[in-house]
């Protein structure tokens, strides 16, 4: 059975994307079958990030007008075979998605793929509902400031009452949170929430903590998610985000800021 | 044509009714001192009434007329539960005389009563039994416990709103807003583990959040004590 998972947050900006394309190669690299999909129909970044951007002929929205097979939309990664992106149209809008024809689309991946990874847009309108109906879980994404945090709760709620699961009454969906952009340093000070506040006011379980970093950005940039970057904090922490969607237990890190040693403290390091 | 500067409509009046258990003017003259002596302001141009279905014998009405507007009342009329021919004697010497509608009144009063004492039955039986949700409240959800309790197993988030026609507990935070006795239920309060509420309202009187620095941030319940919003902890 496939595992359809939506990256979601309601805020924009908050590392959904970067998100969605690190979880999508993660899986992909311990060896499971990954589609990832834009669901942000005319504001196309997956792609981007993922270093695909000059390979898109076809998109979803082609797919579901019947204009070219899902055969023929699927980007292959070029890094890892068993990724493929379903990537979002530029030009045309999102009322083009309604749940028949996706409910149809993620039927056919499901055929192939283990993990369905839906990079939801943000905002609360048609178009991330349509990225979380059909979902089995959710990772909703958050930064430690309080709009993000208020967003993300709104999003849950949604997850609780708009899907197909919470429509059938079915087995709610699985609700991960993913606590981005963190900086313990800015904890410390107070100008930001911490992971336990960000917990308490949610109350769903962690899946992960990604320090904010420079590697973030660019990886954006070059197109290399920064699951890639093995030495970066945040590469280091996405890899623990994998190994806890598959089960496992793994330690949280970066949680508290680096003391800086006598020397760089002295040296102005 | 109607009558464009007068009209006459029926109202009805609290007035004072003067009950006289003698026709002796002296002891009547002596009790009115000492009761007006005791709040003169009070009973100063008061409407008066005089019930004289207790006398016996001969009647000196214009004397006790005289008597009533000597200590500033405004003179109204008779009034009592009094025979036919006594009514026409008062009319032909030019008083008026106030027919009580004493029995209906009794009789209204008590359905009146009755209604109340039913309706007041029957808020209080639906406000017993519990409207449960479990989990959180999500911000932008509403509940509404109609003529119940609410009782959440969770918390409620900043942008929720719990509503109740009873109480409301909350077995977690309660952020969001929370209104109980909706519908008007002075005795209604609001529990919860954790007071961080964007508004609390208890029969229409709510408090915003500056105004329950008191237990913020602990566990507490609001209440109303004389129509003034109360916090009280809980633990």
């Amino acid at each position: 059975m496939a595992r359809i998972i939506v990256v979601t947050s309601g805020k924009g900006g908050v590392g959904k994307t970067t998100s969605s394309a690190a979880i999508g190669i993660g899986l992909a690299l311990k060896g499971h079958k990954v589609v990832l999909i834009d669901f942000d129909i005319g504001l196309r970044n997956l792609d981007l990030i993922m270093g695909c951007e000059r390979r898109v002929v076809y998109d979803f929205v082609n797919v579901i007008n019947g204009e070219a097979t899902l055969n023929q939309a699927l980007i292959k990664d070029k890094r890892v075979s068993s990724l493929s992106i379903l990537p979002a149209s530029q030009t045309r809008d999102k009322d083009a998605l309604t749940k028949e024809n996706v409910g149809k689309v993620l039927e056919e991946l499901a055929k192939t793929f283990d993990y369905i990874i839906c990079d939801s847009p943000a905002g609360i309108e048609a178009g991330a509902m349509m990225a979380l109906y059909y979902a089995d879980e959710a990772i909703v994404t958050t930064n430690p400031e309080v709009s993000s945090v208020r967003d993300s709760d709104r999003i849950l709620g949604m997850l609780a009452s708009r899907s197909r699961r919470a429509e059938l009454g079915l087995e709610p969906i699985k609700e991960h949170l993913l606590l981005t952009r963190y900086s313990p340093k800015r904890v410390e000070e107070g100008e930001m929430l911490s992971v336990e506040d960000v917990v308490d006011i949610l109350s769903i379980p962690l899946l992960g903590v990604i320090p904010e970093s420079q590697a973030v950005l660019k990886a954006s940039n070059s197109g290399e998610p920064v699951i890639l970057d093995i030495e970066s904090d945040a590469g280091k922490a996405y890899q623990d985000v994998i190994d806890r969607l598959l089960g496992e237990t793994v330690e949280f890190r970066f949680l508290v800021a680096e003391k800086k040693g006598i020397f760089s403290r002295m040296f102005g390091g | 044509m109607a009558d464009a500067s007068i009209e006459f409509k029926g109202s009805s009046f609290t007035l004072s009714v003067l009950h006289l258990r003698t026709s002796k003017l002296a002891d009547i003259r002596a009790d009115l001192i000492k009761k007006v002596a005791q709040a003169p302001d009070f009973f100063y141009l008061v409407p008066v009434v005089v019930n004289i279905e207790k006398l016996v014998g001969g009647i000196e009405y214009q004397a006790i007329k005289a008597l009533i507007e000597e200590f500033n009342f405004t003179f109204v009329g008779f009034t009592g539960d009094i025979a036919t021919e006594q009514r026409k004697l008062i009319r032909e010497l030019g008083f008026s005389f106030v027919n009580t509608t004493k029995v209906s009144t009794a009789k209204q009063t008590a359905i009146a009563q009755e209604s109340v004492t039913k309706i007041a039955a029957s808020a209080e039986c639906h406000l017993y039994t519990d409207k449960v949700h479990r989990g959180q409240v999500r911000s932008g959800q509403q509940l509404y416990a109609k003529n119940q309790n609410l009782v959440v197993i969770g918390s409620v988030s900043a942008g929720a709103e719990v509503i109740a026609d009873g109480n409301i507990h909350v077995y977690g935070s309660l952020r969001g807003r929370a209104i109980a006795g909706a519908k008007g239920h002075h005795k209604a309060q609001i529990y919860c583990q954790n007071l961080e509420a964007e508004l609390v309202s208890i029969n229409g009187n709510y408090w915003l959040s500056e105004s329950m620095q008191q237990h913020w941030g602990s566990p507490a319940f609001i209440h109303l004590t004389d129509s003034e919003l109360t916090s009280s902890k809980l633990i």
